[in-house]
C-alpha cells in the first residue's frame, strides 16, 4: 500500500516535473518568452494605465495586421516588397471611390477590395515581379521602389494630394467603464489580425497549397523536384497578399485621412516588425507588434516623452535583431 | 513704272499695318513668373486663380498696352525644383515679375538664386520668419503679401483679446496646444511662448500656454488619444492643435471618443480636407485663416472673385490661398499700372505706393515688417465652422457671425 501509494507520488512528480520541462523548453523559444513579457506587461499596464493597454492593444493589431500581408511575400516569394503601403492606399482609395459612387461603406468594400487586388496583383506578378525573381536583391528593391513611386504619382493624379477623410459616425464609438472613456472602434484591427493571422496558419499548414507554398518558401528547387509548381505557388502568395493588403486599406481609410504618401511610413513599419519577429515567422509579428504598440503607447503616456516613442520602436527592433543575430554566432 | 508703283503699294500696305498695330504686340506680352506646387490644393487652385485674373486684365486691354502671359511652374514642394524654377523663369522665359509661392521650406531654398537676379519678386506664400531673415533688409526688389509667424502669433492675441472684451464669458486664460513635431508645428508652438509671456490679463495675470507634441497622420501617425487625453486632463479654456489637414478629421474623430470637449476648440492647418465641413463633428470648431468663403457676404471684390472662380472652373475655391493668388496678379498689375513702365526702381516705387483693394477682404498696402521693407498683410482672421460654413468672427469689421461658445458637446450634435 505504502509502495503503491509512494510509487503514485513518484509518478505525479515525474509527470509535473515534465510539464515543468515542457514549459521551460517552451520558453527558451522566443515566441514564447515574448508572450510571457507581453502577458506580464498587460497585467500591469490594465491597473496602472487602461488606455495605454487598450490602446496600445488596437494600434499593436494594426501594425500586425499590416505586416502580415508582407511577411507571406517575403517567407515564400523572397522578396522586399517596397510597395506594400502603396497597395494598402490603393486599397484605402477604392474603398473611398466605391463609397462615393455607390455609397457601399468601406467595411463592406473590404470584399471586393480583395477580389480587386488579387487580380492586381495577379497582373503585377506576371507583368513586373517575375522577371526580378531571379536577380539580386538590390535590383527586386529599386523595382518595389519604382512600383511605389508611381504608384503615388498615380493617385496624386487621379485624386491629387489632398486628404480624404469619410466622416462615418461609427469610428468615434466609445465605451466607459467609472470614468475611464475609450474607443471601442479599433477593436476592428484585434478581430481582423486575427481572422488574417489565423487564416493564413490554416492555409499554410493545414491546406495542401499552403504546404506547397511553405515547401517552396524553404527551398524552391526542392519543391520543383518534387513537382510543385514553383512559378503558380509564387503568383498565389502574390496575389494573396496584394488582396490582403488592399483589403485592409479598405479598413484602414475608416479611421485614417487618405493621401497619395499615407502608406509609405507602414511599409517602413512593417518591414522592421519582419525583421524583429524573423522572416517567415507569421506569429511572431503578432507578438513583436504587441511589445512595440504596448511599449509605444506607454511612453507617449508620459508627457514630455512623446519624442521617445519612435526611438524606442527603433531601439527595441535593433536590439532583438542583434540578440538574435548573437544567437545564432554561438549556435 | 508699273512695277515701282506696286512696290510702293505693298510698302504703304506694310507700314499701315505695323502701325495700326498695337505697339504692345510688336513688344511682346508682359510675362508673370508664377512658382506654385500644383500637385497640393494650394497650388492648383492659386494657379487657376492667377490664371483668372489675368484673363480678366487682358480681357480689360492687358497692362502698358500689351498682353500679360502667365507662366505657371510647379515646385513639386521641393526646395530644389522651386529654385530651379526661379533660375529658369528669370534666365530662359525671362519673366518681367516673379510671383506665386506657398512653401516656407522651399522658399528658403529659393532665396538664394533669388537674391542673386534681384528680380522684383511679389511672394504671397512663407509665413515662416526664417524665410524673412535669409531675405534680409537690404532687398528693396522683394515684397511679401502673407503675414509672418510672428505676425499671425500676434492678431491672433488681439482677436481673442477683442472678442474677450466683448464678451467677457469667454475664458481665455488657459491655453493648451497640440502641435505637430516637425518644423511647422513646433515652430508655431515656440513662436507663441514669448507671445504668452507678455500677455497679460485685464488683472495683469499672465496667461498660460501649455503643449505638447503629437505625430501628424502626414508623417505616419494618427493616434491622438493620448496627447487629447493630457490635454483633457489640463482642463484649458481654450485647445488648439497645430498639424495638417490629414489631422483634421481624425482628431475630432478621437476626441469625441474620449469625451473631451473644451469650451473652444481650435484647428490650424494650414487647409482643410474636403467635406470636413459636412461633418458634424466640425461644428464649432474655430479656426484661422486669411479668407473665408463668407467674406463675400461683405466684400464685393470677393464677392466678384468668388463668382467668376466658380463661372471660370465649376469648383468653388476651398483654400485662402486661391484668392490671395488672384490678389498677387492684381497687386502686381495695379502697380504696373501706376508705374507706367517695367524699370525697376519706378515699379518698385509704384509697388510701395500702391493700395489695393483684395479679394481676401483688407485692403493691401505695403508697411515694412521686422526685417523687410515691403510686408503686405499682417493679420490672420478668427473663422468658426458653423453648419457647414466657415463664418469669420473677428476682425469685427468682416464678422459674418458671432462665436459659438462654448463648443457644443458631442452628444448635441
Amino acid at each position: 500500500m505504502e509502495r503503491v501509494r509512494t510509487g503514485q507520488i513518484v509518478e505525479i512528480n515525474a509527470d509535473t516535473l515534465r510539464a515543468v520541462m515542457t514549459l521551460l523548453s517552451k520558453l527558451k523559444q522566443s515566441n514564447y518568452q515574448i508572450a510571457v513579457i507581453s502577458i506580464v506587461l498587460a497585467i500591469i499596464l490594465a491597473a496602472w494605465k487602461p488606455h495605454v493597454l487598450i490602446e496600445g492593444l488596437q494600434r499593436a493589431c494594426l501594425y500586425a495586421l499590416i505586416a502580415l500581408p508582407m511577411a507571406l511575400i517575403l517567407g515564400i516569394v523572397g522578396i522586399i516588397n517596397l510597395a506594400h503601403g502603396e497597395f494598402m492606399m490603393l486599397g484605402a482609395y477604392f474603398a473611398y471611390s466605391l463609397n462615393v459612387y455607390t455609397g457601399m461603406d468601406p467595411l463592406v468594400a473590404v470584399f471586393p477590395a480583395l477580389i480587386a487586388f488579387f487580380l492586381i496583383g495577379i497582373a503585377t506578378y506576371r507583368t513586373i515581379i517575375k522577371y526580378v525573381l531571379g536577380a539580386p536583391e538590390l535590383n527586386q528593391l529599386l523595382l518595389t521602389f519604382g512600383l511605389a513611386m508611381v504608384m503615388e504619382q498615380l493617385a496624386n493624379l487621379i485624386w491629387t494630394s489632398r486628404p480624404i477623410k469619410l466622416p462615418l459616425k461609427y469610428v468615434s464609438a466609445s465605451a466607459t467603464i467609472g470614468s475611464f472613456t475609450f474607443g471601442t472602434f479599433e477593436f476592428v484591427y484585434i478581430g481582423a489580425a486575427g481572422i488574417v493571422l489565423a487564416g493564413l496558419l490554416l492555409f499554410l499548414k493545414r491546406t495542401s497549397t499552403g504546404q506547397a507554398a511553405l515547401a517552396v518558401g524553404q527551398n524552391p528547387r526542392g519543391a520543383k523536384l518534387v513537382g510543385i509548381h514553383v512559378d503558380r505557388t509564387y503568383l498565389l502568395i502574390f496575389s494573396l497578399s496584394i488582396a490582403l493588403v488592399g483589403a485592409i486599406g479598405a479598413i484602414f481609410m475608416t479611421r485614417h485621412s487618405i493621401f497619395p504618401l499615407v502608406g509609405a511610413p507602414f511599409t517602413m513599419k512593417s518591414f522592421c516588425l519582419i525583421a524583429m519577429a524573423g522572416i517567415g515567422n507569421l506569429m511572431g509579428i503578432l507578438w513583436c507588434s504587441l511589445i512595440l504598440g504596448l511599449a509605444e503607447n506607454f511612453v507617449l503616456s508620459f508627457r514630455g516623452y512623446a519624442g521617445w516613442a519612435d526611438i524606442l520602436f527603433f531601439a527595441l527592433i535593433v536590439g532583438v535583431i542583434v540578440i538574435r543575430s548573437r544567437q545564432r554566432q554561438v549556435k | 513704272m508699273k512695277y515701282q508703283k506696286s512696290i510702293f503699294l505693298c510698302m504703304a500696305i506694310f507700314v499701315s499695318i505695323l502701325l495700326l498695330v498695337p505697339a504692345g504686340y510688336a513688344q511682346g506680352p508682359i510675362k508673370f513668373g508664377a512658382i506654385l506646387p500644383l500637385a497640393d490644393i494650394t497650388g492648383d487652385q492659386g494657379a487657376k486663380a492667377m490664371k483668372l485674373a489675368v484673363k480678366e486684365i487682358n480681357r480689360a486691354g492687358g497692362l502698358l498696352g500689351r498682353q500679360v502671359e502667365l507662366i505657371v511652374v510647379d515646385d513639386e514642394m521641393k526646395p530644389e525644383k522651386g529654385a530651379a524654377a526661379v533660375e529658369k523663369l528669370v534666365t530662359v522665359d525671362k519673366v518681367d515679375v516673379l510671383i506665386g509661392g506657398m512653401s516656407s521650406g522651399v522658399h528658403l531654398g529659393q532665396i538664394p538664386i533669388m537674391k542673386k537676379y534681384e528680380k522684383v519678386t511679389v511672394w504671397m506664400g512663407a509665413a515662416s520668419s526664417r524665410c524673412e531673415q535669409a531675405v534680409g533688409a537690404a532687398a528693396d526688389w522683394y515684397f511679401h503679401l502673407h503675414p509672418w509667424d510672428y505676425q499671425q502669433g500676434a492678431s491672433y492675441l488681439e482677436g481673442w483679446s477683442a472678442i474677450n472684451q466683448k464678451r467677457p464669458e469667454v475664458k481665455i486664460d488657459k491655453w493648451f496646444n497640440s502641435y505637430e513635431e516637425g518644423a511647422f508645428g513646433t515652430a508655431s508652438f515656440k513662436a507663441g511662448q514669448p507671445q504668452f509671456a507678455n500677455w497679460l490679463t485685464p488683472q495683469g495675470k499672465p496667461r498660460t500656454l501649455d503643449g505638447e507634441p503629437f505625430k501628424s497622420a502626414a508623417l505616419g501617425g494618427g493616434d491622438y488619444r493620448t496627447v487629447l487625453r493630457h490635454a483633457k486632463e489640463t482642463k484649458p479654456d481654450i485647445f488648439l492643435w497645430t498639424g495638417y489637414d490629414a489631422d483634421a478629421l481624425p482628431i475630432m474623430e478621437q476626441a469625441k471618443e474620449i469625451g473631451f470637449a473644451p469650451p473652444v476648440f481650435i484647428g490650424s492647418p494650414p487647409g482643410w480636407p474636403a467635406a470636413f465641413g459636412k461633418s458634424p463633428l466640425a461644428e464649432g470648431v474655430t479656426l484661422y485663416g486669411m479668407w473665408a468663403p463668407s467674406i463675400k457676404e461683405v466684400s464685393k471684390v470677393s464677392k466678384h472673385f468668388w463668382d467668376a472662380y466658380i463661372k471660370e472652373y465649376n469648383q468653388e475655391p476651398a483654400t485662402y490661398f486661391a484668392p490671395l493668388a488672384y490678389t498677387n496678379v492684381g497687386f502686381v498689375a495695379e502697380g504696373i499700372k501706376k508705374a507706367k513702365t517695367l524699370e525697376k526702381a519706378a515699379l518698385i516705387k509704384a509697388l510701395e505706393e500702391t493700395k489695393y483693394v483684395s479679394a481676401v477682404g483688407e485692403t493691401l498696402t505695403i508697411k515694412p515688417s521686422n526685417v523687410i521693407k515691403h510686408q503686405g498683410f499682417t493679420k490672420q482672421k478668427i473663422l468658426q465652422w458653423q453648419k457647414g460654413q466657415q463664418q469669420v468672427i473677428w476682425p469685427f469689421e468682416f464678422a459674418t457671425s458671432q462665436l459659438a461658445y462654448p463648443f457644443p458637446s458631442w452628444d448635441k450634435r
